[in-house]
């Protein structure tokens, strides 16, 4: 699973003739607009303002910043990621909606960057969250920002953009290693078995010895219901 | 002497006063109110034809005082406001029967004297309603001043506080009223309306302005007039929640129906519209418009900083008496229509927010709204209420809000005056932005532990609130039957009557039909609707601590619900502008009072018998000589 081309794409569609059509229509709108969390951990925020900005200006290519995680579409990763910092980035990724993309900016993300050497620093991004694009660079230039983000939308219309699959699919060996980093309690809100089963992405590296380490220690969080309260039972301890 | 529909009326207001003062003890008092409250509102049904351009209908009972006759009599405007009354009276006591009246006994609360104080309150407003002549007039106006002192100061505490200074207010308009009448008997000779409408016309400016200043004044402090707006939030946010539900749809009303009946009635928009104003281009009438104006600015905007649910509804409350007196000084058909139906509109929704945010009190215990949130998930029905409120007193469709508004800013644009519509729609701004802090606060963002198990408010407040609801839709949905009382009432004072439809008004200048417009917005939402659930209507739940803060993981303990300095970008531009003006003035007129008594109080406790009997010589000498 290092390599995103090994995750098996269904190309084939059987049935109505139209859905490879409307497929298509809908690859098409995704990458037109697309919404950006852009999590700055490091100095490669500085060169998102001007690619944002007048100079470069990429809603022209329909791209846009966005405030929560809810709704946004890409999650962009600015720089070296502290231990503490890849907790708050792991518990936002989860917490976007699928189809999601992170791209990681600059070196630090690739490979650590001038934090080799840094006790507090996750080296590579990708044994955490399935990381799309990498933007190398010390910093990209805002050119190279554009051309990345470019390079995304080409791969969202041919439909090879989908390795936020491949954190459903391979759910264990993301969290094996969030585990190793983070101890053995480490837990974020979102219940991404539950996520997989909805989205019917459930694989073979789903479940595994981390996510049962997992389910010993976790607390889950249940959504609140909407209740008249006429019929409140008291909650039994 | 047969009675006629209005004694009838009388005798089961004063029945039900009697009622609750002798039998307000017993148990099912409340029951035993409102369903009294019932049987007057039916009895008012008898008289329905005034409410579709019926004959005004005489009381059996007058009689003469030195000279003068007494009378009492409804007409449309009286029969209209009484709808509004007996309405809001009955579904607060509804309100206040059952789980809220047990509550209110066990917390100490005199019961008794709460349901005295509202069948007072009502009896003394049907009373002022019916007046037939000044003399009348005035008796009912005091009779409704202090009824609602008693409702005001019952609770104690800062209650009595508030409702002392009301009483001030009230008292210095009062006086300037009696002034006003006295001025109108020595120019007309007589106090009945008819002899008064021929004197009008033959009056002199400088009397007409006495008479229009001292009207005003006096009326304009039962409506909260600016600058005579201090007393009311305090005092209404203080009264028992049914109480400052049922005050605040109506009380202040009154004091709209008297500048109608005498301000446009009886010496008529057009007069007034000839006093001019020496030196500047404004006469007496844009003097009127541009304080209702204010009175909808200043007093919205000092409700968005309110921190307290009841404060903030009762700065509403003055604020859109503005609209009201707005859409009648500009007196079109359209405007006139706009501001009486507001009245209505105003009444439905301010009872069903003071209920709401009486039911989360209720449940809470506290009303400050940095100390809620979240509530929607535990009070859904109350939410909804709430939510249906706040869209009719901000005046969105499809609530009956919209509709009155709506009317106010086109007969502005008609007649142009854009000034005063820009003024108008900054106080929408303020109203929507304040309101937003309302439900904000209350019922969205994050619930609080202690609150986990607050349940919904019981059904006996619920059902009122409910039918609150249902009539700001209906009414919002089909304005044509509250306008047709309102044309009825344009009749009766002698003002323009718009074209109405079931939907809206028909007009040459734009029209409106509120059934389309909600059947467009509602089709908006179903074809939303459609794609949505055609596409799978997937939607999840999540929990409220699985919320983005930055990317910060959120436990119970830590309170992440932006509530305190709400607007914090907003009063950075306009903070400075909140300097208490107005307070300041009122201070300064109380000490300048305090200062004059400290001084008459030197001089008699000297307690110098021959300086007063000499200066008294000489002050009797004086009056004779000249």
């Amino acid at each position: 699973m290092s390599s995103i081309k090994q995750i098996p794409v269904i190309t084939e569609r059987k049935g109505n003739p139209l859905a490879r059509v409307f497929d298509e229509f809908v690859r098409f709108c995704r990458s037109r607009s697309l919404f950006i969390l852009h999590y700055c951990t490091g100095c490669g925020a500085i060169e998102l303002p001007p690619a944002m900005t007048s100079r470069f200006d990429m809603e022209r290519l329909g791209i846009q910043p966005m405030v929560s995680p809810r709704q946004a579409d890409i999650l962009l990763i600015t720089g070296y990621v502290s231990i503490k910092t890849l907790k708050r980035v792991i518990l936002t990724y989860e917490q976007m909606g699928s189809p999601k993309y992170v791209i990681g900016i600059c070196s630090c993300t690739v490979n650590g960057g001038m934090y080799w050497q840094s006790y507090a620093t996750a080296k590579k991004l990708d044994e955490y969250m399935p990381v799309d694009l990498y933007i190398a660079g010390c910093m990209p230039r805002p050119e190279a920002v554009l051309a990345g983000l470019q390079k995304l939308m080409d791969r969202i219309h041919s439909g090879e953009a989908n390795s936020w699959e491949d954190y459903f699919r391979n759910y264990d060996y993301y969290l094996g290693n969030q585990q190793k980093l983070f101890g053995e309690n480490w837990q974020t809100p979102t219940d991404i078995i539950t996520e997989a089963k909805h989205y019917d992405l459930i694989g073979e590296g789903t479940l595994g010895k981390h996510t049962q380490l997992l389910e010993q220690h976790q607390k889950p969080l249940e959504a609140l219901d909407m209740r008249l309260g006429h019929d409140l039972k008291e909650p039994t301890e | 002497m047969t009675l006629t529909p209005l004694d009838e009326l009388l005798l089961f207001s004063g029945v039900t006063v009697l009622v609750a003062m002798l039998l307000g003890r017993r148990l099912p008092a409340g029951w035993m109110v409102t369903i009294l409250y019932g049987i007057q509102l039916l009895a008012l049904m008898k008289m329905a034809p005034l409410g579709y351009g019926g004959e005004a209908i005489s009381s059996a009972l007058t009689f003469k005082v030195m000279g003068q006759t007494l009378s009492w009599r409804f007409d449309a405007l009286s029969w209209y406001f009484a709808l509004i009354t007996l309405g809001s009276a009955l579904l607060s006591s509804w309100y206040a029967c059952g789980e809220w009246e047990q509550r209110f006994r066990q917390s100490g609360g005199n019961l008794w004297l709460f349901h005295f104080a509202m069948t007072l309150n009502v009896f003394s407003m049907l009373i002022l309603l019916a007046s037939g002549d000044l003399l009348s007039l005035f008796i009912g106006w005091e009779l409704v001043s202090w009824a609602g002192f008693l409702l005001m100061a019952m609770a104690g505490g800062v209650a009595t506080k508030a409702a002392m200074r009301y009483i001030t207010y009230a008292m210095a308009g009062a006086m300037a009223i009696f002034g006003g009448i006295a001025l109108v008997y020595v120019s007309a000779g007589s106090l009945q309306y008819e002899a008064i409408l021929t004197a009008a016309s033959q009056m002199s400016t400088a009397h007409l302005w006495m008479l229009v200043i001292l009207f005003g004044a006096g009326f304009g402090i039962k409506m909260g007039l600016m600058p005579f707006h201090l007393w009311q939030a305090p005092a209404y946010a203080e009264t028992p929640g049914p109480g400052s539900a049922f005050l605040g749809a109506i009380s202040s009303r009154m004091g709209l129906f008297a500048i109608l009946l005498v301000l446009v009635k009886l010496f008529g928009i057009v007069n007034i519209d000839s006093l001019k104003i020496p030196f500047t281009l404004i006469d007496a009438r844009d003097l009127l418009a541009w304080i209702a104006v204010f009175t909808i600015i200043f007093p919205t905007f000092t409700a968005m900083k309110q921190n307290d649910a009841r404060q903030l509804l009762a700065w509403h409350g003055i604020g859109q008496g503005g609209y009201m007196l707005l859409g009648l000084v500009v007196a079109d058909a359209m405007g006139a229509a706009g501001g009486l139906l507001h009245v209505f509109n105003h009444a439905t929704y301010q009872a069903a927010l003071f209920m709401a945010v009486t039911a989360v009190i209720h449940r809470t215990g506290t009303a400050d709204l940095n100390k809620l949130g979240g509530l929607v998930v535990r009070m859904p029905l109350t939410f909804m209420v709430l939510l249906v409120g706040i869209i009719g007193l901000a005046g969105l469709p499809p609530m009956n809000g919209f509709v009155s508004k709506w009317l106010v800013y086109r007969s502005l644009l008609n007649e142009g005056m854009p000034l005063l519509f820009v003024a108008a729609v900054i106080g929408t701004l303020g109203t929507i932005l304040s309101v937003y802090k309302l439900i904000h606060n209350i019922f969205l963002g994050q619930l609080r532990v202690e609150h986990d198990k607050v349940k919904e408010a019981p059904w006996s407040m619920m059902i009122p609130m409910l039918i609150l609801a249902a009539i700001i839709f209906i009414t919002g949905l089909l304005p044509g039957i509250p306008l047709a009382w309102v044309a009825s009432v344009q009749q009766a004072v002698g003002l323009p009557v718009p074209d109405y439809t079931l939907g809206g008004v028909e007009s040459a200048s734009g029209s409106l039909d509120m059934i389309w417009v909600i059947g467009v917005l509602f089709a908006g939402f179903g074809i939303g609707a459609l794609i949505f659930y055609f596409a799978g209507g997937r939607s999840k739940r999540v929990h409220q601590l699985d919320n983005y803060a930055g990317g910060h993981f959120l436990t119970a303990d830590v309170r992440y619900q932006y509530s305190d300095n709400f607007y914090a970008g907003l009063m950075h531009l306009i903070g400075g502008w909140y300097r208490g003006s107005f307070l300041w003035l009122e201070q300064s007129v109380k000490s300048l009072v305090e200062f004059l008594s400290l001084g008459m109080q030197g001089l008699y406790r000297r307690a110098n018998a021959e300086f007063y009997l000499l200066s008294t010589a000489l002050f009797v000498i004086a009056w004779v000589v000249i």
